[in-house]
């Protein structure tokens, strides 16, 4: 993939590094493996509700996918755009134009395809949105040292370490106020059972209308009187945290509502029902966790890039040892959060009382790990020079992994939204994943007959257009390509 | 800053001085090209807006929001109403509205004064730095100074959005204003119709009931919802009562308090709320790049936007108080969701911009009149400073009324708040104009621009 704009001197970095393509491209994939289950209708809850009961092919399938990919995927994809961030800053641009310009234009025109993405694909999912957020948040610090950088992306991820606590010890708070609201009712129905007993076996009132009945309905009425004294505050703290233990429970009726809307036939009235999620992802979401699960990746692509591990710069050794080292850490990291999950599922309240720390606590490391991880592996098979066509196909994918991303959203929906075919909620974990493979097979296929003929990817190709405000030819010239 | 090109802001050319960083803090440069009585203008502009903000932020500051019930719910006579009436008719959210307007003026300002050195970090990396700590500044205002109302956050977020229009022509930009606007407007028709749903879900669901049908669920909660809507009108002691309770106690309890309203704040006005903002800076920035806040315009064409701005926006803003706010809490909500298909916030932008603009070209024909030669000055001076004094409003106001100040919160009644307000006013213009005679910037004005460049800044004059 040449551009008319070759680097002119051997100092600037080239414009593309393979290794990078091979990488994103992996992660594109990647993340349609956890994208999947949302697209298909297989809930959080469902998952729960297998993770609490035996533990079979499911269960299995379950952990073995959130190991491997939950959160990691988006993590190399991060991790990549980071990179992506210096690339773009050390570039020549086709048309006269400052490189400050060019990179926030190329993030505002990023935000827009993400709303797109999210509110005209329907794709609540969508990430391109807070990328280009990020991307603009992160501009100021493209010129720090690798260093500086590295250092920033360990706090990002460490911020993010301390949310998981924060919202961990507010569940806390939460349960123990939970707690002292009960105790206080129980103390009430005790003390209006004791109350009520006297009330009606008073015996200043007239003996001969004390029938048994009477005494009963005198103490049923007492009770309901003295019984209902929790004040409204008293009453949300109780609700608050029963709420949060239903959260985790499986629910068969809102399942039931949740495909009943995705499987509307009307592109309307999903688009209603999606509404809000996507709000609540690009506002409240990037807010309060997407700014440090998103930028800690970026700042280390960042840093990493400096460091000239993605120019595979390193020596084989030591990208095989660091691949090894952050897998191993990563897998221990994922087992303890899935066994802490565990527990935590069958039992929130007993959870909270016995262990001071969230069963998420480690995630934002256990991702960093297993995403550094497996790009380390990558560049130093890379290196060894093994399995060269699997790396090809993979770059052909990554150099128009915006198109495939986009692709992703429009194949998915259509496959399983109610305007499409309605697939949503009727397919099984296992056969969600047959899709992946058959969509992974024709991505595969598109990008690689789609750059014989085109330099960029079609979504590439109109964004770089929207950059520079000008048509970009797009075909190749023939073989001459240098 | 060449006057002849002054309409046409691409092609402005500007002499630089080689030495790094210049200018004042969105104010211009270190040594001005024709007069320092244009960048004045601009400084005086923003002094009024920031004094301004203060008569808008104060109600935020020390009384509980039930005053509002009390307030409209009241008779029609009396200091609080009145004052409570001049404040909305005259003045609500054209204060912010100025503000915005001179950001978005400052921020084509400073992209303009700078010349890019070899080697080092390009002016639009200041510019991103400097706005990345101005969201720092205003995450600190709000969670550490504790000041739910802080505006630093979105201004440093909305301004890196403005960067990639900061070329266009002015009549661009007044159409990008306007879409702004209007999105705005259809976000806000948006949630009105929502909420007229509801009402008619309510209204269909009691007929139902009248005429002895069985409700189902759906129809039990729109009554329950609507009943809930009703009833929320009303100040709920028990909320009142904590809100007092917590505004008047220590600081880490204020502190615990105000995270979540502070982030929900931050999540909500930044997402669904940025259109306001971004509307008037860009505004803003059309308006300065045809030399309105620069003082270039005619007296008559000033004269002009005084009498339209005032003539279209006071009418429309009494409208808006009095059949709009006043009639919500006169008919209640019901009534009032049945009579309008619109709500009365889609007017308050119709005449927020045309009360700003009549605002803006009052002060700039009072500032070349000369009439009032100190007070503009020291207005300048409040507007050179402003940073400086807008966080200081802060710290003055939530010491006198926060528990672990003065804890005055709500011991003042509505119109004795706005003594309050004068008397900061008139401590600002002070501090501001003594400050200016020793030292270059304002205080946080100099701690901004030394992190921006990372690099202690001289500070004395």
């Amino acid at each position: 993939m040449s551009l008319a704009t070759t680097p002119p001197s051997a100092t600037v970095t080239p414009v593309r590094i393979p290794s990078l393509d091979i990488i994103r491209g992996l992660a594109v994939l990647g993340i349609l493996v956890i994208s999947i289950q949302e697209f298909g209708g297989f809930s959080v809850a469902e998952q729960n509700f297998y993770r609490v009961g035996t533990h079979g092919g499911n269960y299995k399938l379950l952990t073995l996918i959130s190991v491997l990919f939950e959160g990691k995927m988006r993590a190399l994809f991060a991790l990549v755009f980071g990179a992506g961030i210096i690339l773009f800053m050390q570039k020549k641009h086709p048309v006269p134009i400052s490189g400050a310009d060019a990179y926030i234009r190329r993030q505002f025109w990023l935000i827009i395809f993400g709303v797109v993405n999210a509110f005209i694909f329907l794709w609540p999912g969508d990430i391109l949105f807070h990328y280009g957020v990020l991307g603009i948040l992160l501009f100021a610090f493209w010129r720090l040292s690798p260093r500086a950088l590295f250092i920033a992306g360990l706090v990002c991820t460490l911020v993010f370490c301390g949310k998981q606590y924060w919202n961990y010890s507010d569940d806390k708070k939460d349960y123990k106020k939970y707690l002292a609201v009960t105790s206080l009712e129980k103390k009430f129905k005790a003390d209006s059972l004791t109350r009520a007993r006297k009330d009606s076996s008073d015996r200043t009132m007239d003996t001969i209308l004390l029938k048994d009945t009477l005494r009963k309905n005198k103490l049923a009425d007492s009770l309901a009187k003295k019984n209902d004294t929790l004040t409204k505050k008293q009453a949300g703290e109780k609700g608050k945290w029963e709420g949060i233990v239903k959260g985790l429970k499986y629910d068969s009726a809102s399942a039931k509502a949740e495909k009943k809307a995705m499987r509307n036939h009307h592109y309307g009235k999903i688009w209603d029902h999606l509404l809000e999620r996507s709000q609540q992802r690009e506002s409240s979401w990037l807010y309060r966790i997407g700014i440090w699960d998103i930028g800690g990746m970026m700042f280390l692509g960042m840093a990493l890039l400096g460091m000239g591990f993605f120019h595979r710069k390193w020596a084989g050794s030591k990208y095989l040892i660091i691949a090894l080292v952050c897998i191993a850490i990563g897998f221990l990291l994922a087992w303890w959060r899935i066994q802490q999950n565990n527990t935590r599922l069958i039992d929130y309240a007993k959870f909270v009382e016995k262990h001071s720390l969230p069963y998420d606590l480690f995630f934002p490391i256990e991702r960093l790990l297993l995403a550094i991880g497996y790009a380390s592996l990558v560049l130093g098979l890379l290196k060894a020079s093994v399995f060269k066509w699997i790396w090809q196909g993979f770059a052909a994918i990554g150099r128009m992994a915006f198109t495939n991303y986009i692709l992703q959203t429009l194949v998915c929906t259509f496959i399983f939204y109610g305007y499409g075919l309605g697939y949503f909620g009727r397919l099984q974990q296992w056969e969600l994943y047959f899709i992946v493979i058959e969509i992974a097979i024709v991505q595969l296929i598109f990008s690689v007959l789609w750059q014989r003929y085109y330099n960029l990817g079609p979504v590439e190709w109109l964004w770089r257009s929207l950059v520079y405000r000008k048509w970009l030819p797009n075909k190749k010239k023939t073989e001459s390509t240098v | 800053m060449d006057e002849n090109n002054s309409n046409n802001p691409q092609a402005i050319v500007i002499p630089l001085e080689a030495n790094e960083p210049p200018g004042r803090d969105g104010a211009g440069g270190t040594a001005p090209v024709s007069g320092a009585d244009r960048i004045k203008s601009i400084d005086t502009i923003r002094g009024v807006a920031l004094l301004g903000i203060l008569m808008m932020n104060i109600p935020g500051f020390g009384i509980n929001w039930d005053f509002w019930y009390t307030v409209t719910h009241s008779q029609r006579s009396g200091k609080d109403y009145y004052t409570f009436a001049t404040v909305f008719v005259f003045f609500e959210g054209t204060m912010r509205g100025l503000f915005s307007m001179l950001f978005g003026a400052g921020m084509v300002l400073f992209m303009m004064n700078k010349k890019e050195i070899p080697g080092q970090p390009t002016v639009a990396e200041y510019y991103y730095r400097r706005l990345l700590w101005l969201v720092l500044f205003g995450l600190i205002n709000a969670f550490v100074l504790l000041w739910p109302g802080d505006i630093l956050f979105f201004y440093g977020l909305c301004g890196m959005l403005l960067f990639a229009f900061r070329k266009l022509k002015p009549k661009w930009l007044l159409v990008i204003a306007l879409a702004c606007v209007s999105i705005g407007i259809v976000k806000n028709q948006w949630g009105w119709n929502e909420f007229r749903t509801k009402r008619a879900a309510y209204t269909e669901a009691v007929d139902a009931k009248k005429e002895k049908k069985k409700l189902t669920e759906e129809q039990q909660g729109a009554i329950t919802k609507w009943t809930q809507i009703e009833k929320n009108q009303k100040p709920d002691t028990a909320t009142t009562n904590n809100n007092l309770r917590k505004m008047r106690s220590d600081y880490g309890t204020i502190f615990t308090y105000f995270i979540p309203r502070n982030a929900n704040g931050e999540i909500q006005y930044m997402y669904h709320g940025l259109w306001d903002m971004l509307a008037m800076m860009f505004l803003g920035m059309a308006l300065f790049a045809w030399g309105f806040f620069s003082n270039k315009l005619r007296t008559s064409t000033y004269a002009l936007w005084l009498l339209a701005g005032y003539g279209i926006g006071i009418p429309m803003g009494w409208i808006l108080f009095d059949k709009g706010w006043m009639s919500w809490a006169s008919i209640g909500p019901s009534a009032f969701t049945d009579a309008w298909r619109s709500a009365p916030e889609i007017f308050a932008e119709f005449r927020r911009i045309p009360i700003t603009i009549g605002h803006a070209s009052l002060v700039m024909l009072i500032f070349r009149s000369r009439l009032v030669p100190w007070l503009m000055k020291a207005l300048a001076n409040v507007g050179q400073m402003a940073f400086t004094n807008y966080l200081m409003q802060s710290i003055i106001c939530t010491w006198f009324f926060y528990g672990y100040g003065f804890g005055n919160y709500n011991k003042l009644r509505f119109h004795q708040l706005y003594y309050v307000v004068f008397s900061v006013w008139l401590f600002q213009l002070l501090f501001s104009t003594v400050w200016l005679r020793f030292f270059r910037f304002g205080p946080f004005e100099w701690l901004w621009r030394s992190l921006t460049y990372w690099k202690k800044q001289p500070m004395r004059k």
